[in-house]
């Protein structure tokens, strides 16, 4: 009977509890169902508070065969997680009340999910992974399509789950092939069995399909087709939430399997994600220059915003690492914060969807653009938003390995987005409505989400040692 | 401290309006112009503070910011920065005054743009940690942003996008710079300890020139400098002209100059030709513009052409020439934009052609034009001719490069009287339009936007000594950091090639006797 530390997994416990009494008080129809988001917070609060204290503590160990492993690393990403839900949880509320829509199944997927993340940053073994990302992957597949009598809502579902599939069946083969050339598929012991002399093709080959597998579920340029469609057509907070914390756990994997797992075939995936950062980059914002539709210009940013943080994971050093985790805990931060306006910025006919739309917020709902601004302006990478400090960090840890010209292509990048996020400020701010558009008044708990999120990234861009610090200790 | 004080108070001006917006448009004026002048106050604290006697960096403060990325919370003053703070904190509450009934909507977000932009700009004078001045360098873009892109004219939104493109364009290269200095500087963004030669230094010398090349502008990345200066309200332009584009030359006198000293020499051509080529360009441009505003901007083009002339002149006449020149800049160029501005707010119109005779309906405003132009013009006695008396002797006088270059600069300044004269004679002078005839003249806060300005155009020209020698050292130790390594390197060079060819003369000669006595013996 093997001996259970039940500390260890007390984030995962808690999380699991709270999905539990949901799944239960959704029953009661006596019950008021916004107790539900409630719950949920408080359960994802108290879930963050631990990881935060054994974060602190430096909390290490391995449970069940050493399949499960807590150590400051997925703690760290614990936090960047729970941050995202808590933050989604806040921003949905009001939408599903506006939308009229069952709460109770809502919830339980995105806690749900949550724990699969929770999984996957944890897992210490392929196969731990691969359930983490399969129990995070189906639950999204349900929210995307949650609005089920919405085409968009329903064809971002379908579509979604079909690639996402396909991406799980490269993952699993991939498991597969470095199963077959090492003969386990524990990270640490795959990482001794491969050796200088040892690289055999099908460790390549797996290798291989784990980017492919990787790539579809953070959406890098060329496996980056689904995001668009699936961000726009799926209800606003869901595409919030896509974008955060499930983009997170994917390099959460993707970190601790190639760093840790196959560090020895560093020389051959070095050179794959230095491609893949630039291609990434690049096509997500020059694509994003084109849109007129916000979510779908989000969703082409987000995609350039994996190309940054895969520069951190080519560098593949130290300051590599934590600065990919520093800037997806700024990118989830920012980006949900950008969602939520989107959401909020709703009209009394719609949603306003198009950046046309948002011409003379400025004047006329002076806080809500300015919340926009900040997050526009970090998503942008202007100094002093978190999203500057993540983005100079990422690029010190390129410099440092040496990769100037990824550095040089990243500040170009830079630039270029630049352009298409200060449209939306200009449109904000520069340009008069070309018809009067009445308002939706501000449901408190969103513009709860919202300020929690601009002070996130102003008080991360102004003292960065607050997060910086702690990714720094979370190297494994 | 003291300077801590002075690069926030503005900041801190910014939050004060911001919680105590529906105070009222005065209220919001009165705080601005209280948060100005207190700023500019304070930092006259700066000036009398200042120990000219030598080259080291005063007022320093140093405050662990982000251990965890290698910086700190550096900043400090020398002979150069102190006068380019001083000019910031002077220009902005003449800003303010100018902009007190001009603006129409907004007027809280345009002084908390103003006094936004105050403490980035300050922050790009004093910061002497690498990633401390790139976060002030990017961050006054924003609220020069807001302030063209809300508050301009027609076309301002192209304008200020393009203005923010090319700044963020040349910024990223410099990124990569700065980055590359840190792992050479022991892992340390700190400016004081940096000291070269470094790897790559002509590449990193490139890295940083190019974006302070787009800042100031250098031709050809002037294009932006047009249409922001045109489209930006009248206090958007003054400290456009004023104070951001000496962020481009305080670059390279701070950085490129004494960092790269090697890359600098070699480059000097190329970069001297292309001022010298902005200097003509610049004028020829500005004869033929219709717009006052588009003239002043081309003008400025010509006269930054100027500095950066006697900035590469590795003369320290040369250098203090062009130091001064920025803040004589900064102060003619600013008042020309600042009476634009007021003529614009009378008859809505920039056109020259719709002028004519104005001499005669507003003398104070005609009179203040006058002294304003000569000292653009760079008459003896105002402070323009100083400074480019200066920059003109130094780079005549130097090795770094041809004479031929400050023959043709100088043609700049002919050029600069023609297309000035004329311009006022055109506006000025001639016959009065009926739509003129009701123009009032100047009024009393016009007068005392003026006057200051008016103060400092005679002071320098007269007596610029107290200015120059609080510079002087700082100037000083740019020169010798410049002429240390390769001219260094280049007079050994020279005396090794004369030591070669002595010694081959001496052996060729010694050959010849060889031959000589061969024959005699024969």
């Amino acid at each position: 009977m093997p001996v259970i530390n039940w500390g260890l997994l007390m984030p995962e416990l808690v999380i699991a509890l709270t999905l539990l009494i949901v799944l239960v008080f959704d029953l009661f129809d006596s019950i008021s169902k916004t107790v539900l988001g409630w719950m949920t917070i408080v359960g994802a609060g108290i879930a963050l508070w631990v990881s935060i204290q054994m974060h602190q503590a430096g909390t290490v160990g391995t449970q069940f065969n050493e399949m499960f492993k807590v150590d400051n690393f997925s703690l760290f990403f614990n936090i960047i997680f729970l941050v995202s839900t808590i933050l989604v949880a806040l921003i949905s509320m009001s939408y599903l009340d506006r939308n009229d829509r069952k709460q109770g199944p809502y919830y339980l997927l995105i806690l749900l999910a949550t724990l699969g993340m929770m999984l996957m940053a944890a897992g210490n073994e392929l196969i731990i992974v691969f359930l983490g990302l399969e129990l995070m992957s189906l639950s999204l597949y349900v929210l995307a399509g949650y609005f089920r009598d919405n085409p968009a809502s329903s064809e971002a579902g379908m579509k979604y789950l079909l690639l996402g599939a396909f991406a799980s069946a490269f993952f699993l083969y991939g498991i597969a092939l470095i199963y077959g050339g090492a003969g386990t598929t524990s990270v640490p012991a795959i990482a001794e069995a491969i050796t200088a002399e040892n690289k055999s093709p099908l460790l390549l080959a797996g290798m291989f399909l784990l980017v492919v597998g990787f790539g579809f579920k953070v959406a890098i340029v060329p496996f980056h087709q689904w995001a668009p469609d699936v961000y726009e057509g799926a209800p606003t907070t869901i595409a919030a939430f896509i974008s955060a914390g499930p983009k997170a756990a994917g390099f959460a994997a993707f970190l601790r399997i190639f760093m840790e797992a196959l560090p020895n075939l560093q020389v051959e995936w070095g050179s794959v994600l230095i491609v893949l950062a630039m291609l990434t980059m690049t096509v997500g914002n020059v694509i994003a220059i084109a849109q007129t539709n916000i979510k779908r210009m989000l969703a082409y940013s987000s995609i350039a915003h994996a190309g940054y943080v895969l520069i951190g994971l080519a560098a593949a050093n130290n300051d590599g690492i934590s600065s990919a985790m520093l800037y997806l805990l700024v990118y989830c931060v920012m980006n949900i914060g950008a969602f939520g306006v989107v959401i909020l910025a709703k009209t009394e006919d719609g949603e306003s969807l198009m950046i046309s739309d948002y011409a003379g917020l400025g004047l006329r709902k002076p806080l809500l653009a300015m919340f926009m601004t900040i997050m526009l302006l970090s998503l942008a990478g202007f100094p002093p938003t978190a999203g500057f400090v993540g983005k100079f960090y990422i690029f010190k840890s390129a410099v440092q390995a040496g990769h100037i010209w990824l550095v040089i292509i990243g500040a170009i990048n830079t630039a270029i987005s630049a352009f298409y996020y200060l449209r939306v400020v200009v449109t904000m701010y520069m340009r008069e409505p070309e018809e009067e558009l009445s308002f939706m008044s501000y449901p408190s708990t969103l513009v709860v989400g919202l300020v929690l999120a601009a002070i996130g990234v102003l008080l991360i861009g102004i003292l960065p040692s607050l997060m910086l610090t702690p990714a720094q200790n979370s190297v494994f | 401290m003291l300077l801590s004080i002075v690069i926030f108070l503005p900041l801190l001006g910014v939050i004060a309006i911001a919680l105590l917006r529906g105070l009222g448009a005065s209220a919001v004026k009165g705080i601005a112009l209280v948060i100005g002048l207190l700023t500019f106050v304070i930092s006259l604290g700066l000036y009398t503070g200042f120990d000219a006697t030598t080259a080291t960096f005063q007022n320093v403060t140093q405050e662990e910011w982000i251990p965890g990325l290698g910086t700190k919370y550096h900043i400090g003053i020398d002979g150069i920065s102190l006068w380019l703070v001083l000019l910031t904190t002077f220009l902005t509450p003449v800003c303010i005054l100018a902009a007190w009934n001009s603006v129409e909507k907004g007027l809280s977000g345009f002084m908390m743009s103003l006094l936004a932009l105050e403490t980035g700009m300050l922050g790009v004078f004093c910061a002497l940690d690498l990633f401390l001045f790139f976060v002030f360098w990017e961050s006054m873009l924003i609220p020069m942003y807001f302030l063209i892109g809300i508050w301009g004219g027609e076309r301002r939104i192209y304008a200020t996008v393009k203005f923010v493109l090319y700044t963020m364009a040349g910024s990223a290269l410099m990124l990569v710079g700065i980055l590359a200095l840190y792992f050479q500087n022991n892992n340390s963004f700190d400016f004081t300890t940096l000291s070269g030669p470094f790897e790559h230094s002509h590449l990193l010398f490139l890295a940083f020139f190019i974006a302070f090349a787009i800042k100031v502008p250098l031709f050809p990345f002037h294009t932006w400098l047009p249409d922001a200066h045109v489209e930006a309200p009248t206090a958007g332009s003054v400290i456009l002209a004023g104070v951001l584009l000496k962020m481009g030359t305080y670059g390279i006198v701070r950085f490129c100059l004494p960092l790269f000293p090697d890359a600098a020499v070699q480059f000097t051509p190329l970069i001297v030709t292309l001022a010298v080529i902005g200097i003509i360009y610049g004028a020829l441009v500005a004869m033929v513009q219709p717009d006052l505003k588009k003239l002043v901007a081309y003008s400025s083009v010509s006269h930054l052409g100027f500095v950066v002339l006697g900035l590469f002149s590795q003369d320290p006449r040369g250098i203090q020439g062009s130091v001064l020149q920025m803040i004589n800049h900064g102060l003619s160029t600013g008042a020309l934009f600042l009476l634009v501005g007021m003529i614009y707010e009378r008859r809505h119109s920039r056109m020259i052609v719709d002028f004519g005779g104005l001499a005669k309906r507003m003398p104070i405003f005609a009179t203040i034009f006058m002294i304003v132009t000569l000292s653009s013009i760079g008459l003896p006695g105002l402070n323009g001719f100083v400074g480019e008396f200066m920059i003109l002797a130094g780079s005549f006088v130097t090795d770094a490069f041809s004479k031929w270059y400050v023959v043709f600069a100088a043609t700049g300044v002919i050029l600069a009287a023609v297309y000035m004269l004329w311009m006022f004679q055109r506006v000025m002078f001639g016959t009065l339009d009926k739509t003129n005839e009701e123009l009032p003249d100047l009024n009393a806060r016009e007068v005392v936007v003026m006057l200051p300005l008016l103060l400092f155009i005679f002071w320098i020209g007269v007596y610029p000594k107290p200015f120059l020698s609080k510079m002087e050292k700082s100037v000083g130790l740019v020169v010798t950091q410049v002429q240390q390594t390769e001219p260094a390197m280049g007079r050994a060079e020279k005396r090794m090639l004369q030591d070669a060819q002595l010694v081959l003369q001496e052996t060729q000669r010694a050959q010849r006797e060889d031959i000589e006595k061969e024959a005699e013996t024969k």
